[in-house]
């Protein structure tokens, strides 16, 4: 049994952000339990609680007590615990020591000198366990972010320990990975294991979870069993800033604006990394000022084809047409603006205000101009910031900011909205809105269904480095996103 | 519990790892520039500047003695493992650990300790040279034989060997100068960053 | 693009020596090739020393690297010895860089094979069986696994400096170092301070004497190439000692 009573926890440094306040709760062996709630009401740091990372490497202020079976975590070393609670993270790129599976999988278990035998044997289970054949004896490189996000689990898995954490665990997946991870912890549900998961993407988890936690500024404000959290209609759910429970039907998408007459034409794009061909495409013409949603599974070509769109890709064959004027490779470099999916990628300078200067020709009036656009995305607050403090939200509106600034009509968003909760998705989805208002035509590769719903008009499906089909709202787009986006749903394949 | 002691932790040895790994990287990009000749004694001065950024960065995270010392003996590891000699594990042994003297005789806070420590630091980039001058000496004794004493003279004037302590005084210069800069940097960024 | 310093997989190719071996070789070849004279006996030591890291590039399947430095070694090393010479003083910068990189080129090629066919686990191992202390092994570690990283982040970042038009002759040439390298090194310490973080919760650290499943020991071919390493350091030994 994992028992919280009386626990309190504040950061260092004076920001309220994550803080919990007299946490009281206790959660049953085998229990699968969701956390949910807002960024910065606290779930992230309940999880540390539980892994230990508080207080042994997160510093802070904290009262009472956690523990786990009777015995009290805070007391113990990380090491200690390392048995006892296992801990997934959100992102599959940092929580790897290892540069081989096999070396990855074997690390919890070297770490405690465990014997090289019992290793060898344990790893034989985990991986038949999980299936996971085909990824072992590989660099960690080389793998996709799902393929990780399996690696991590089962490392996790080898030291078999009772009680899990999983920290926004889908954040970086797209729908393939979703459902595999779903299957993971499926394994684990019939294994008895307790399960904490904290999370955005709430659909996924319907068929295993037991409980539901909803978490407002540092304390829990709903305890609820499954059925019960399932009978919280929509719109409610929306205002508690929480993601859909069903599958996107796009019954009720947005009607079409913005666009225009006028068509931007992508010709011959065709890229290939050595002799595989990522990108094939013949002819394409998208309606000018349409918000377009490149869709498909990853590795499909979706990023390949925004690169190229941007110029980036040197050896990239292509142009695109504007009312036949054509833009060929480096012009597309001041034609458009990718977003990346990591924005803190593309900020550069010292404060909020210069990073929008910069996409600027200094004059007298940049000043303004810049002050305007910041304005217009509410960050007029921040202007004296360093970019690179902000939230990962804030960063990508300094990053959509600078793209303004450069007067760009073309923009490209790199999965703007993964790991976000509802509230902030709605505003990526109104800055986009806006941003369709000032005339720019935007691509926005996603995976998040609600977002798609939301705003985009026009799409782009690509599979296996081709386009399958592009088009706006009609009945037959909806029929084809929702049986796209329904894969994600885990009854479908444990039930039919 | 583990920030109250003085041994050196986990998370520490991680943070050794992480700097090295950035530190080098950036010598390492610079370090091209030495195909054009003319870059090759002047790196002395460039690697050090850029390296001292992260240097100092790495000091804000360094509480402890011996984590210096540790990235200095890694500096050498890699050079060795890359073909480079030897050297550069004795230089970086010795340069780091004095460094290390140094940053804790300012309790790893100070900042006149921490920008002197990081121009120590540096110097561990001579074993790189040292290779240049020892086969120079070796083949000093093979000139004589072919070319007579005079000739020979000539052809240790390059690299001569007041070069050694010139390129050592470079070092030190850029590391100081390097450390300078780093503390700006780090006011500018790193700690509006939170980083820092 | 593989910017892995030491590689994350192992490649089933031709001959596997231990790492410990290859640091053999390597401080072997410094001290011969890189130091040494060119006169006495040294005209055989040096040479075949030199060798085996040529030879080795041959097991690893790189034909032409193999030949091509064999070749460019043995001009250097035939016309530092025999050709210079009798140049007369026109020869003087020829000569001088025929002596340095015939001394270093060996070197180099050693750690180029060092680093390109010992994988990270293996080099962990080996340093964990010499009884390294955890202090140095543990930083080495996260070292290798994170100069990939790094260099990613490096290249991301190239890339929206190229979209933002910020570029040599662009905008803000004076500026590009600093745009260049800052935010490589927030983002890398962000990331790092997840990895510390995860590896931590894995038990990173725990007093207590570590295994590992990576099978590193010495074969016929690891103790060959020692006993030649030992037999040229020890006629060099007895050279300087006035022996021959």
């Amino acid at each position: 049994m994992l028992e919280f009573s009386n626990v309190s926890f504040s950061y260092d440094g004076s920001s309220l952000v994550g803080q919990i306040n007299n946490i009281t709760l206790s959660i049953l062996k085998g229990q699968v339990v969701l956390i949910c709630g807002e960024s910065g009401c606290g779930k992230t740091t309940l999880t540390r609680l539980i892994n230990g990372l508080i207080p042994n490497y997160y510093e802070g202020n904290l009262t009472g007590i956690v523990s786990v079976d009777g015995e009290k975590i805070s007391e113990k070393a990380l090491y200690e615990i390392a048995p006892i609670v296992g801990s997934v993270f959100q992102n599959p790129r940092s929580q790897f020591f290892a540069v081989d599976t096999n070396s990855e999988l074997a690390f919890g278990c070297e770490n405690l000198g465990w014997p090289e035998e019992k290793i060898k044997e344990r790893m034989e289970q985990i991986v038949s366990e999980f299936h996971i054949e085909s990824l072992m004896n590989r660099s960690i490189f080389a793998l996709s972010g799902g393929e990780k996000q399996k690696i991590a689990c089962a490392s996790v898995a080898m030291l078999n320990p009772d009680v899990l954490v999983l920290d926004e665990p889908s954040s970086n997946l797209d729908l393939k990975s979703i459902r595999e991870l779903g299957e993971v912890i499926r394994i684990w549900k019939d294994q008895g294991k307790t399960i904490i998961i904290s999370e955005h993407r709430l659909s996924y988890l319907m068929d295993l979870a037991d409980r539901v936690l909803y978490m407002q500024n540092g304390k829990i404000t709903k305890d609820l069993s499954l059925e019960e959290f399932q009978k919280i209609p929509k719109e409610e759910l929306s205002r508690m800033g929480l993601r859909s429970l069903t599958p996107i039907t796009f019954q009720n998408h947005r009607s079409t604006k913005g666009m225009t007459d006028e068509q931007i034409v992508l010709s011959n794009y065709c890229f290939s990394y050595g002799k595989r061909t990522a990108l094939q495409i013949d002819q394409i013409s998208i309606p000018k000022g349409s918000i377009v949603g490149i869709i498909g599974s990853n590795g499909a070509g979706k990023t390949t084809l925004a690169r190229c769109l941007c110029g980036l890709e040197k050896k990239a064959s292509g142009e695109v047409l504007i009312n036949g004027k054509s833009y060929t490779g480096k012009k597309r470099l001041n034609l458009c603006y990718m977003v990346m999916q990591n924005p803190s990628h593309q900020l550069f300078t010292e404060d909020v205000l210069d990073e929008v200067l910069l996409s600027m020709d200094d004059n007298e009036e940049s000043q303004s101009i810049a002050e305007e656009i910041l304005k217009n995305l509410n960050l007029d607050t921040w202007s004296e910031r360093h970019p690179m403090s902000l939230s990962g939200g804030q960063q990508q509106r300094v990053a959509i900011a600078g793209a303004v600034a450069s007067g760009r009509e073309i923009m490209i968003f790199d999965e703007p909205t993964s790991g976000l909760d509802f509230r902030h998705m709605e505003e990526v989805a109104d800055v986009l809105a806006k941003l369709q208002d000032m005339g720019k035509t935007l691509f926005i590769i996603t995976h998040d269904p609600e977002l798609i719903e939301r705003c985009c008009d026009y799409f782009l499906f690509i599979e296996n480095g081709t386009v399958k089909w592009c088009d706006g709202w009609n009945e037959e787009t909806e029929e084809k996103l929702s049986s796209f986006f329904d894969q994600t749903h885990i009854r479908s394949i444990f039930y039919t | 519990m583990e920030k109250n002691s003085n041994k050196l932790q986990a998370k520490d040895l991680v943070n050794v790892g992480i700097y090295s790994a950035i530190y080098l990287v950036i010598t390492v990009l610079l370090s091209f520039l030495s195909l054009v000749p003319i870059f090759h004694p002047l790196l002395t001065i460039i690697c050090p500047i850029a390296g001292s950024i992260p240097f100092m960065l790495f000091l804000t995270k360094t509480k402890k003695f011996g984590m210096i010392t540790i990235m200095g003996v890694i500096m050498g590891v890699v050079m060795m493992l890359t073909g480079m000699g030897y050297y550069c594990l004795i230089t970086g042994l010795v340069a780091a650990l004095i460094a290390d003297f140094i940053a804790k005789s300012g309790s790893y806070v100070g900042a006149k300790k921490s920008v002197l420590a990081s121009g120590v630091f540096s110097l561990w980039y001579i074993g790189n040279y040292l290779a240049v001058f020892i086969t120079r000496e070796a083949h000093y004794q093979h000139v004589i034989e072919g070319y007579g004493k005079a000739y020979a003279d000539t052809y240790m004037s390059f690299y001569p060997n007041w070069m050694l302590p010139v390129l050592l005084i470079f070092c030190f210069i850029s590391g100081i100068v390097g450390g300078i800069l780093g503390k700006k940097i780090l006011k500018k960024h790193f700690k509006k960053a939170g980083i820092a | 693009m593989n910017w892995e310093v030491l590689s994350s997989q192992i490649k089933r190719k031709g001959v596997r020596l231990d790492p410990r071996t290859k640091l053999f070789l390597l401080i072997t070849i410094s001290i011969l090739v890189v130091g040494g004279e060119v006169s006495g006996m040294m005209i055989v030591i040096k040479p075949l020393t030199a060798l085996i890291p040529f030879l080795l590039l041959f097991t690893i399947g790189k034909w032409k690297q193999a030949l091509s430095f064999t070749a460019l070694f043995a001009v250097l090393f035939l016309s530092e010895m025999f050709i210079l010479p009798s140049m007369g003083k026109s020869g003087f910068l020829l000569l001088f860089f025929c002596g340095l990189f015939g001394r270093l080129l060996p070197g180099v090629v050693m750690g180029y094979y060092t680093v390109s066919t010992t994988t990270v686990s293996e080099f962990i191992a080996a340093m964990e069986r010499m009884h390294l202390t955890p202090k140095l092994i543990i930083p080495l570690a996260v070292m290798f696994r994170f100069f990939p990283t790094v260099m990613e982040e490096y290249h991301d970042i190239g890339d929206a400096m190229r979209m933002r038009g910020i570029r040599l002759g662009g905008k803000k040439t004076s500026k590009m170092l600093e745009y260049r390298f800052i935010p490589m090194m927030i983002c890398s310490v962000k990331i790092g301070e997840e990895l510390s973080a995860a590896s931590l919760t894995r038990g990173l650290g725990a007093p207590i004497k570590r295994t590992n499943i990576c099978e590193v020991g010495f074969y016929k071919i690891d103790l060959f190439l020692i006993l030649f390493c030992i037999l040229m350091l020890g006629l060099n030994l007895l050279r300087a000692a006035g022996v021959f």
